[in-house]
């Protein structure tokens, strides 16, 4: 009888062990992980070379990481495991609190507000210095600053961030939003707020900058899901957002451009919308300068903005106070570049990040 | 390769097991030996030529001390053999560390060698020199290079032990027996090692990871260090051994049990009784003895366990701290042995069950620590020298989010689990045909379910290292 047990035994768990193997082996490589919103890495090149400096053997790793079979289900079962059986409270630095996803984000980065400081501090004074801009900064708290401490989760000092901050760039006025913004203005599974809930937000900067705006919005809502950035690294079954955005004549009529690809757009990119991260609909996502002008402006005033992801969903609520309005993203524009894009002469200029992007060492060369 | 990779356990392991199952017996040690070779030269390429001339040296040895047995030539071969042997040992990976030395004592600059330490060097080099000694001590020598290749480079212990001695299984290299007893048992073992590694371990690692990179320490913190640090080495290290053993059985062989539960020990002494047993033995057999062990006068009974203590902390790293660390054991195995475990034997057991958990504790503080002078410090900010606070917002954090896996490891740290497993899978309900068939579907899903788990852990991440791979 134990014969017979170890025999079966045995082979139960090799029918098991060779099948998942042989589907390793089979399985055709994916492109891309669209929960990670990745590229996955293919099989390495294979020569003497390669072989001899190793690096086809690091490669492959990689390889067989990305590429495994029913792999965003193994990434779930772990994170299932690390929250319900040994009750970690994060899964690789991301944690859900009603629903809303955050990252852990616990220390003040010096290095990181430093080269921010550095950076906008070079800008102004190769640009601004002794011209008649008038220049404002603020910024958007993360998540963590309406989720973490509230919750007995590890939070950075704000109060320290600001105060650095404020250190650093006082020669700019501050404009603080921190107490217009609560939880429920971002989306669950994304780091990112919602248009629909930033319009007090929206006429807060600009009324601090000597702008009035009191514009009628219609709310739009995308039909696809909307997966975030922390829906594919928190790896737990969760419902997805909706995009909603927000549109009137005035925006219909604005003519936006592209000058890193030298094209005209939307104010809202559809065909991004359907796409992989549709965030990116929003002055189509990542692109280091942008203008748009409002041929409807009762003004002459223009608006450059110096901004991260989040500056692309508050710009087109600022149009209704500007005749045109500059955004340059310093993280992919060199300032040396600057100034091909922008004449600086008595224009309201606004430095405005996120504190997940101030406090982030490599957001800022 | 680690066993713990996917690379390992779904594209190296499978094709291995294929092709070790269809050849013939007398082809079984080449597959074993060719299979070995990819897996070292996975992680190097070029140094795979180095073990390759350790063995065929140890070969020529062997070969020649067994010739000259009985004659003084046989000496001279054995003292050659160990001297080229710990001659590759120091250079590859001690040569670096004298050189800064000297450099600091006597204000020289010559230049580091910066060779790579080729992995499992330590584990490989051993093995020779004990299959050299027993050569000379009598037993005989191995007339097939392929057979002594094998047992040297055999991958399932080839780079983090045990140290097999070849007297244990030279039978097995030339007859062994497949059973499927051994390979369910294999199996059993191996999957257990995994998720020792994967489950505990690697996720013990990444909370002494944050502690190390937290901005918000604590007096606590260093204690969830010191414990997590403590328990991170025993399941790495013990979970490797477990998955070699488990694959030795898988092929036939029969390899020695490297951890008993060391930290149900009653004293220091029994500690290292249950800890890296092989290592501890091999120490004892080729060193202690030798030098007389404790036959000889008080004062060179002394002599002898500081030199073997010195050994045990150097052969684990060229760093002052490793060296620390083994003379930190003889102190307490000498006090031990002279004075203290006639007393402790009187003593309520939980004060000398926390005696020996503090030691070794701190011993792993030591083990762990980048040099002495942050091993002092982090032993003081434990004991309230740092200046920091008791607890901060993130320890507790912290606390709460690992408190389950922290208690996880401490009773997987003691016999309790294997002792329920084995009376449950002994009980009488299981001598009928249904209690077997069901107690060998609950173990199996057990098995399974860990090994499941254990792949979803490897899949998502990448916190993955042997600590053991450096030594």
């Amino acid at each position: 009888m134990k014969q017979k047990k170890y025999r079966i035994y045995t082979c139960v768990f090799a029918v098991l062990f060779f099948s998942l193997s042989i589907v390793c082996w089979l399985k055709p490589a994916d492109a891309f992980s669209v929960t990670e919103r990745r590229p996955l890495d293919q099989f390495p090149t294979l020569n003497v070379n390669t072989l001899l400096n190793g690096s086809f053997m690091s490669k492959f790793e990689e390889y067989t990481l990305d590429q495994f079979p029913l792999r965003d289900d193994f990434r779930s079962l772990k994170a299932m495991v690390s929250k319900y059986v040994l009750g970690q409270k994060d899964n690789n630095n991301i944690y859900i609190v009603d629903g809303q996803i955050s990252e852990l984000d616990v220390a003040v980065n010096e290095k990181a507000l430093s080269k921010a400081i550095n950076k906008f501090t070079t800008i102004y004074d190769t640009y601004m210095k002794d011209t008649n801009v008038h220049v404002y900064y603020s910024m958007i708290p993360d998540k963590n600053y309406f989720l973490a401490e509230q919750h007995g989760y590890p939070a950075l000092d704000y109060d320290v961030l600001r105060e650095k901050l404020h250190i650093g760039l006082d020669y700019m006025q501050y404009i603080d939003i921190f107490p217009l913004l609560s939880i429920g203005d971002y989306y669950y599974t994304d780091t990112h707020w919602r248009q629909d809930c930033i319009v007090e937000v929206a006429k807060h900067l600009a009324d601090a900058m000597g702008t009035d705006i009191d514009t009628v919005y219609t709310t739009q809502e995308l039909d696809n899901p909307f997966y975030g950035v922390y829906y594919g690294q928190l790896g737990l079954p969760v419902d997805a957002d909706r995009i909603t955005y927000l549109t009137n004549d005035t925006l219909a009529n604005c003519i936006v451009y592209d000058h890193q690809n030298d094209r005209e757009m939307s104010v809202y990119d559809m065909d991004k919308a359907a796409d992989r991260d549709p965030y990116e609909m929003f002055l189509g996502g990542s692109l280091a300068v942008i203008t748009i002008d409002n041929p409807n402006a009762n003004t002459d005033k223009e608006l450059v903005i110096f901004r991260d992801s989040f500056g692309s969903s508050i710009a087109p609520l600022l149009v209704e106070g500007y005749a045109k309005i500059t955004l340059l993203d310093a993280r992919y524009l060199h300032q040396n570049m600057i100034g091909n894009f922008v004449t600086f002469d008595n224009q309201d200029v606004l430095f405005l990040h996120s504190t997940s992007v101030l406090n982030n060492e490599i957001a800022f060369k | 390769m680690v066993f713990s990779s996917i690379p390992f356990l779904y594209y190296f392991l499978p094709i291995v097991l294929l092709c070790y199952a269809v050849a013939p017996a007398k082809c079984k040690n080449m597959v074993l030996l060719l299979a070995s070779l990819v897996f070292y030269a996975w992680g190097e390429p070029k140094l795979v030529l180095l073990m390759a001339v350790s063995v065929v040296l140890g070969y020529v040895f062997g070969l020649l001390i067994e010739k000259h047995r009985g004659t003084i030539h046989a000496k001279y071969y054995m003292i050659a053999s160990i001297v080229i042997s710990v001659g590759f040992l120091g250079y590859f990976k001690y040569a670096d560390f004298f050189i800064a030395n000297i450099n600091m004592a006597t204000g020289l600059s010559l230049p580091l060698l910066k060779v790579a330490l080729p992995i499992g060097i330590s584990f490989y080099t051993f093995q020779l020199i004990s299959y050299i000694v027993d050569v000379y001590r009598g037993t005989a020598a191995q007339h097939s290079l392929l057979n002594l290749a094998t047992y040297i480079a055999m991958f399932p212990q080839l780079i983090a032990g045990p140290i097999v001695r070849y007297t244990d299984i030279a039978k097995d290299l030339t007859e062994r027996v497949h059973r499927f007893e051994d390979i369910a048992y294999g199996i059993r073992r191996f999957v257990i090692g995994l998720s020792k590694k994967v489950l505990i371990a690697n996720q013990l690692g990444e909370l002494c990871d944050i502690f190390q990179s937290s901005g918000e320490q604590s007096v606590l913190f260093f204690w969830m260090y010191a414990i997590s640090v403590s328990l991170q080495i025993y399941f790495d290290f013990s979970g490797y051994s477990d998955m070699a053993i488990g694959l030795g059985r898988l092929f036939g062989f029969k390899f020695m049990e490297n951890f008993n539960y060391p930290y149900i020990s009653k004293s220091v002494t029994e500690f290292w009784r249950r800890w890296h047993i092989s290592l501890g033995s091999w120490f004892r057999d080729y060193i202690y003895i030798p030098l007389g062990g404790n036959r000889v006068s008080k004062g060179r009974h002394l002599f002898n366990i500081f030199v073997v203590w010195f050994l045990t902390g150097f052969w684990h790293g060229a760093a002052w701290n490793f060296i620390v660390w083994g003379l930190y054991f003889a102190v307490l195995l000498v006090i031990e042995k002279f004075f203290m475990l006639k007393y402790m034997e009187r003593m309520p057991k939980v004060l000398v069950h926390g005696y020996v958990l503090l030691a070794s504790v701190i011993s792993f503080v030591i083990f762990d620590a980048a040099n002495m002078a942050s091993a002092f410090a982090y032993i003081g900010a434990m004991f309230g020298f740092g200046g920091l606070p008791l607890v901060s917002v993130e320890t507790l954090y912290y606390l709460r989010s690992y408190a389950i896996l922290l208690i996880l490891a401490l009773i997987g740290a003691t016999p309790l689990v294997k002792s329920i497993a084995n009376r449950i899978m002994t009980a009488q309900w299981t001598e009928s045909t249904l209690g077997t068939v069901l107690s060998t579907a609950l173990e199996l899903l057990v098995l399974i379910v860990l090994f499941v788990v254990s792949t979803a852990y490897l899949v998502d991440g990448s916190f993955n290292p042997f600590l053991y791979f450096r030594f």
